[in-house]
């Protein structure tokens, strides 16, 4: 008998995709019992010592097993919550997935070895683990392997068919502490809460349970928090004083350097002082190179926000797309923290493959005719995943509108990486006019090199400004105190819900959208399209508020901004429309079940992302092999016990947060 | 050292620094003292206990100089006032942010959090109380505006032109500021570094009601303001 490999994907689609890329084109036999299972059977030459085999390819669904208490735990009211923290759990194969299980197991017997084609990251690993478990309690003498890809273009997949690797078991080890954390706390918090809240809730709202997660809290503790910033905003008058003069019929307006001041009197006297000197005095004048540098390579959370931005897609649709386009081999894996290519990947292959686009063709050939340069390097680097990248050219009409979309701006993004930065020249002007400085600034765009592919980068030459020489004097046509007022920030939008819980540790960068998404689904926020109450837009931690009349100061972006320093001017730069990015407000749900356990005690409140944050670090710990699953699930569990039996003995306050919110009684 | 001499050596060093004490006041020190002190830690005594005073009353008012008696006319654009003037700070505003985002910062730190960026970071309270402002102090970038006190009880806005060392939201309640050819313009002293040093000290009790005020002050004006 041939010797025979049991290779195991994710997913249906990947097991399709890399049986055809091994096997040429593979008829795929059906699984009784499962309509989408198929195995694909064919022959293949391994590397050695495996050499030329027949291969059985199929696939799970994700996670393979369940975990849950035992049938006596199953009765909410038979025990009290807290013994969640410590009963008993039992894994076993998830009665839908026993078919999948059965497949495994029979092929198992009967192979030499298992071939695991999961995902490559943590979660990937984990599910590694179910898979290996399953067959090798069918087949103890199974030699065990898996594959390491990163996208599911052919030469990438061959390649990594004859290089199998190791399960990495601490990464499926962070994984195990994360779901029996997941578990034990969620049921804990959800039992608690449920029972003693949802009698009170029960006459206004109609809910099964009120569910608690410990990344789904501090993500609606982040939109609460905005919540109250707007509601509680108190508008406050500034004033300014504004400079303009005309020369060569060029109209040029001079800022203060003081930006503005809250206080009336102030400004009135300093206003006086520059209007009784009379004349101006340009103190300095300065040309310079600038430059706007090209963005960095795409990361998932990079790709949510943007996705966001300007894509007119919530981000888990983003996600969503991102992995349609990653199963059909056109990008590659869509779930990475890395934004620094690999000297060693080949990108000009890539870029290559895009010179036949119709619309970015040419700017493709012109990088393959001399003008790629190697792309900017950020900070992070998962060692796992190359930045997101396309893989193959498709034509925007084989795919469907959203993944043309999504399509569309990693393939820009990803030239934009391998071209120039755009150049200019900005000009600075310093006056002194009394004792104060107005300065004014122009920009000119000498060649907009990326720009030319990357429209979702604003960068635009100014009005040109006539020449002065310092030491020039003048008297400003106009001098005029100007008066504005502050405006309240606006609702949590996703892309900055986004930015916060990346900043904070919520979630995992896979799995952010699917927190966003659950508390929506839990009626704990809603959201709505941005715009209907023409805010001007504005990160929400600035300082000071979005200055009515001005523009609305947008700061660095995002990650990796940093590192370079002095020679780049950003000014000018904006992002494009941001119309169309989903903004959330939360329910009186969830804004009470928030102040509530605020109420309970800030420092460690369940709305607040400290916990979850640790919690978070731990299982990066675990993966790099600093600290143990076990003892970060018994530190973890020690630490929010302590907030179980602090919520629990302040049920009051709790109680008294929904009477507030929702019943509207005074509390 | 006899008494007299005593009293004129500390009176000498205080005068050094544009601060007289009145008689009564250095009477009452003298006899706090205990005796055999050493002359430069009774100097520094001295010193350190007039900063703590509240100077309308400890401070000679035939010898130290003042403002004008129209200082607040505000009809009068520009005037130089020559004379060192030892006053009081009694209050002091950040008018370059505005009034809620100082609230708001005020309440942030009274949750025990702060923000790095987007970061929400949670401030581990070890030390005393009243040190915290120092957080706030660094963010506050001015200009400050203060209402201060010379030595008859007059009392004058002043606006930070340029910065003036010390000068922010950390500084005491009560800490004096030596004034030397400031500019008084519509009635508000004009402070730059030339014109004004911050010479130091706190009155205790008035900044320790200042600082639990400060919140509801903000709050107030802000809305006074934002209608």
């Amino acid at each position: 008998m041939a010797r025979k490999i049991l290779c195991v994907a994710e997913k249906p689609s990947i097991a399709k995709a890399v049986a055809n890329h091994l096997g040429g084109t593979v008829q795929p036999r059906n699984v009784p019992g499962l309509p989408w299972l198929k195995n694909y059977e064919f022959t293949y030459n391994f590397s050695q010592p495996w050499g030329q085999c027949n291969v059985v390819f199929t696939s799970v669904a994700g996670h393979i097993n369940s975990n849950d208490f035992g049938p006596e735990y199953k009765n909410w009211n038979s025990c009290p919550p807290v013994q969640m923290f410590d009963a008993p759990i039992r894994t076993f194969v998830d009665p839908e997935k026993t078919v999948i299980a059965k497949n495994i197991e029979m092929h198992a017997r009967t192979s030499m070895a298992l071939y695991i084609w999961t995902d490559c990251d943590r979660e990937g690993e984990h599910i590694g683990t179910e898979i290996r478990s399953i067959a090798m309690k069918a087949n103890s003498k199974l030699e065990v392997k898996r594959a390491k890809f990163s996208n599911i273009e052919r030469a990438h997949i061959i390649n990594a068919s004859q290089h199998p690797v190791s399960l990495d078991e601490r990464q499926a080890n962070a994984v195990a502490a994360r779901i029996e954390l997941d578990l034990r706390i969620g049921a804990a918090f959800t039992r608690l809460q449920t029972l003693q809240l949802k009698s009170l809730i029960d006459p206004v709202q109609e809910l099964k349970v009120l569910s608690y997660g410990s990344c789904q809290f501090p993500t609606l503790g982040f939109v609460v928090d905005r919540y109250f910033r707007v509601q509680n905003f108190v508008p406050e008058p500034f004033w300014y004083i504004k400079v303009t003069h005309v020369k060569m019929d060029i109209k040029v307006n001079f800022n203060w350097k003081r930006g503005h001041l809250f206080d009336r009197m102030a400004v009135i006297i300093i206003y006086e002082r520059c209007l009784d000197a009379r004349l101006a005095e340009v103190i300095k004048t300065q040309k310079k190179p600038t430059s706007k540098w090209k963005p960095l390579p795409l990361t998932t959370v990079e790709l949510q926000k943007l996705g966001s931005r300007f894509l007119r897609m919530d981000s888990q649709t983003v996600m969503k797309t991102a992995e349609d386009l990653y199963t059909k081999g056109w990008i590659s894996y869509p779930r990475t923290e890395t934004d620094q290519f690999d000297r060693g990947i080949d990108l000009k292959r890539i870029i290559d493959k895009q010179t036949r686009d119709n619309t970015w063709g040419p700017f493709a050939q012109n990088l393959m005719n001399g003008n790629f340069r190697q792309p900017r390097n950020g900070s992070h680097n998962d060692k796992a995943h190359p930045p997101i990248h396309p893989v193959n050219h498709v034509v925007g009409s084989q795919l469907s509108e959203n993944e043309r979309r999504v399509y569309d701006f990693v393939v820009r993004r990803f030239l934009a990486c391998c071209s120039e930065d755009a150049t200019g020249e900005a000009t600075d002007i310093e006056i002194q006019y009394g004792p104060e400085i107005f300065h004014t600034h122009g920009l000119t765009v000498l060649q907009r090199n990326y720009l030319d592919v990357y429209p979702f980068d604003k960068w635009e030459s100014s009005q040109e400004l006539p020449p002065f020489t310092v030491g020039e004097t003048f008297t400003p046509t106009e001098a005029k105190m100007v008066d504005g007022k502050t405006t309240a920030p606006g609702y949590l939008t996703e892309p900055e819900l986004i930015a916060l819980m990346d900043a904070n540790g919520i979630g995992t960068d896979a799995t952010m959208a699917e927190h966003i998404a659950k508390i929506k689904e839990r009626q704990y926020v809603m959201s709505q399209t941005k715009g209907s109450r023409g805010h001007t837009d504005n990160e929400g931690d600035e300082q000071d508020h979005v200055l009515v009349g001005r523009g609305g100061g947008r700061g660095g972006r995002g990650r990796g901004r940093g590192g370079r320093g002095g020679g780049g001017g950003t000014t000018g730069a904006r992002a494009g429309a941001t119309s169309g990015v989903q903004e959330f407000i939360p329910t009186t749900l969830g804004v009470a079940l928030i102040e509530g356990y605020d109420n309970v005690g800030f420092e460690t409140s369940l709305g607040k992302p400290f916990l979850r944050k640790e919690m978070e670090l731990q299982m990066k710990a675990i993966c790099e092999g600093r600290t143990t699953r076990n003892d970060v699930v018994q530190s973890s569990l020690d630490q929010y016990r302590e907030v179980y039996i602090r919520t629990q003995s302040q049920m009051n306050v709790l109680k008294a947060s929904i009477r507030k919110y929702i019943l509207g009684q005074n509390g | 050292m006899t008494t007299t001499n005593l009293a004129q050596e500390i009176s000498t060093h205080l005068a050094s620094k544009s601060l007289y004490p009145s008689q009564g006041w250095l009477d009452g020190f003298l006899t706090s003292i205990r005796i055999g002190t050493a002359l430069p830690a009774l100097k520094s005594t001295a010193q350190f206990r007039i900063l703590a005073s509240d100077i309308t009353q400890t401070l000679d008012r035939s010898v130290t100089a003042a403002f004008p008696p129209d200082v607040l006319d505000a009809t009068k654009k520009e005037r130089i006032l020559p004379d060192p003037i030892p006053v009081q700070v009694l209050d002091v505003e950040d008018i370059g942010r505005s009034r809620w985002s100082q609230v708001e910062a005020i309440e942030a730190a009274e949750r025990g959090e702060t923000t790095k960026g987007k970061e929400i970071i949670r401030v581990v309270q070890s030390e005393e109380q009243g040190e915290r402002r120092d957080d706030e102090a660094a963010a506050s970038g001015g200009p400050h505006k203060v209402l201060v006190q010379d030595v008859r009880g007059s009392q004058v806005y002043g606006i930070e032109m340029f910065p003036v060392q010390g000068m922010d939201l950390s500084m005491g309640i009560g800490s004096k500021l030596l004034l030397n050819n400031v500019v008084l313009a519509r009635g508000v002293l004009l402070l730059d570094a030339n014109s004004t040093t911050v010479v130091g000290g706190r009155i205790a009790t008035m900044h320790e009601a200042w600082k639990a005020g400060r919140k509801a002050r903000l709050k107030k004006a802000a809305n006074e303001k934002g209608v």
